[in-house]
């Protein structure tokens, strides 16, 4: 049981840090909170299936391919529908959950509201430190993490990771640096949804699809994001493994745990901001923008 | 009054108005930066300095066009902006930038979060030429040693006067044709702010041109051998050093100096 609760942690803090990452890093340089965030981490699930059932594409493929394609659908919104409100954060939040709704639908249209499935990445098992383990988790957990790491090696030591640090911290003076912010948030939404996308692509042959999948992994998400504190993305990964962990403890130590998970998850944050308001690694975004 | 001839002219403002939805901060306001110049725009409180740099550095025209929509949005902007010849008073400010005119803004505003040396290479974020780079960094570290002993320091843990330095260090990364600056001095102690300007009468030295908005008004006339007197979002006085040092009205209403 014990290498049960090691898996299923890792790979849900995995996925929840993949997800919470993109959402801490579009709230810092975009200053927008996009409620449709885990939305494209469902769209990346169902563009799977369509790609591996209807059109019989092997699954990498597939996977790379929707990636690509919920970025574009990402990006088109940001420019279209969100950037323009940007200053309104009330019809944020209102566009942002619209469109989830939207999404939401037109997967019930195309595919009804049963439960599917995507095939495997690689069958067979493999053996860590002594104890037989799913292949397809190993691949899964292994490629979160290299996401994870690729995107904090962006962050930390490019030119573009610098200008979307810079960004975050303060949008006037990035400007007159020669920064073009407008390209720069865009840039950062399609990397935020491009992690949303590829968390539903490794997880899909885990996990099934159904199209209200986005709502409770965005719950987790601003539960994590507001423990880890707002705009710290050590703090959205460490939260992530905290409610992650939480989570699996109640499923597998609890009985019925798997339906008090959310409850008990939600519960943690709330005792963690009793005692520390700002979150773990709360960064102040109070400055002048 | 002394105005440099327009040809040689890097920075042209004719006729500038701002009005913050029913609050004019800038009234018709027109000024010049002479190349290789150093400009001195003093003013009391409330004057309208930062609105004018702000304008000119086309951050007022972007946060119309962001806020648009909301009452904080309800700015008006009329009048011309030239940089070294071209309208530049439509532009946004990373094209401003690019052009070459950089602000280095009040309050300093460094990355607070980011390191000393990241905060250096953010300004450097256009700069493709890694020599000129290094040269850049250079010459900047050389004027300023305490940000290279400093570099893997968190900016937001300086003192006011390493801020200060970081956030002209940084504007200088830009390699700018024309610096815009202001207010250096806020918060300051008198020496560290006899060692500021200083360092700023050294970058025009080094073929920089620079319009230096200060309140600090005796140590502006010191160093700029032309300065403005902006005063109820208008200019109100103009010329050479001694000519507003002579101006007993001047004196007496805007620079708040003792009669020499």
């Amino acid at each position: 049981m014990l290498t049960d609760i090691l898996i299923t942690t890792l790979i849900n803090a995995s996925v929840y840090a993949m997800l919470a990452t993109g959402f801490s890093l579009i709230f810092g340089v975009a200053r927008i909170i996009n409620l449709a965030h885990t939305a494209f981490y469902m769209l990346a699930g169902y563009f799977i299936f369509s790609f591996t059932t209807v059109l019989g594409l092997g699954l990498l493929p597939a996977m790379l391919l929707s990636i690509a394609l919920v970025v574009v659908i990402a990006v088109l919104s940001y420019r279209i529908l969100i950037d323009p409100m940007r200053e309104h954060e009330a019809a944020v939040l209102i566009i942002t959950v619209a469109l989830a709704m939207v999404f939401q639908e037109l997967m019930l249209v195309f595919y009804g509201g049963h439960f599917r499935s995507v095939p495997q990445l690689v069958s067979g098992y493999v053996t860590v430190l002594g104890v037989r383990v799913s292949s397809q988790y190993v691949v899964t957990i292994g490629a979160l993490v290299a996401i994870l790491a690729a995107v904090w090696l962006v962050l930390m030591k490019t030119r573009l990771g610098l200008a979307i640090r810079a960004t975050a911290q303060d949008r006037e003076i990035a400007n007159v640096m020669g920064m073009d912010v407008s390209l720069i948030s865009t840039v950062t939404m399609a990397i935020a949804s491009a992690q949303a996308a590829a968390a539903g692509a490794l997880v899909a042959p885990l996990f099934i699809l159904e199209p209200r999948m986005w709502l409770y992994p965005l719950t987790i998400v601003l539960a994590i994001v507001v423990l880890g504190g707002i705009g710290s993305l050590k703090g959205s990964i460490i939260a992530s493994a905290i409610i992650a962990l939480s989570e699996t403890l109640v499923t597998f130590l609890l009985p019925s745990g798997a339906f008090l998970k959310g409850a008990f998850s939600l519960g943690v944050m709330i005792v963690v901001l009793l005692i520390r308001p700002e979150g773990l690694f709360g960064v102040s975004f109070e400055g002048e923008r | 009054m002394v105005t440099p001839p327009e040809a040689s002219n890097l920075l042209e403002v004719r006729g500038l108005t701002v009005c913050y939805d029913t609050a004019m901060l800038l009234n018709n306001v027109s000024l010049s930066v002479g190349r290789g110049e150093l400009v001195g725009l003093v003013g009391p409180n409330g004057a309208g300095k930062t609105t004018l740099l702000r304008t000119v550095a086309g951050l007022v025209r972007w946060e119309k066009q962001s806020k648009q929509g909301t009452r904080a949005g309800n700015i008006t902007i009329a009048g011309e902006v030239r940089f070294d010849g071209e309208r530049i008073d439509s532009l946004p400010p990373h094209v401003i930038a690019r052009r070459g005119l950089v602000l280095c803004p009040e309050r300093r505003r460094p990355f607070t979060e980011l390191t000393v040396a990241d905060n250096l290479m953010a300004g450097a974020y256009l700069q493709k030429d890694r020599r000129a780079l290094r040269e850049t960094l250079d010459m900047v570290h050389q004027m300023f040693p305490v940000l290279k002993q400093r570099a893997r320091q968190i900016s937001g843990t300086l003192s006011g006067g390493e801020q200060q330095m970081l956030a002209i260090g940084r504007a200088l990364m830009t390699r700018p044709r024309l610096l815009c600056v202001d207010e250096p001095s806020t918060g300051l102690s008198p020496l560290v702010k006899k060692e500021l300007f200083a360092k700023i009468s050294e970058i025009n030295r080094r073929g920089i041109t620079v319009l230096l908005v200060e309140q600090d008004t005796a140590l502006t006339l010191s160093v700029c051998a032309r300065s403005y007197v902006l005063s109820h979002s208008r200019i109100v006085a103009s010329g050479a050093r001694q000519d507003l040092l002579a101006d007993q009205t001047v004196h007496r209403s805007y620079l708040g100096l003792q009669s020499p």
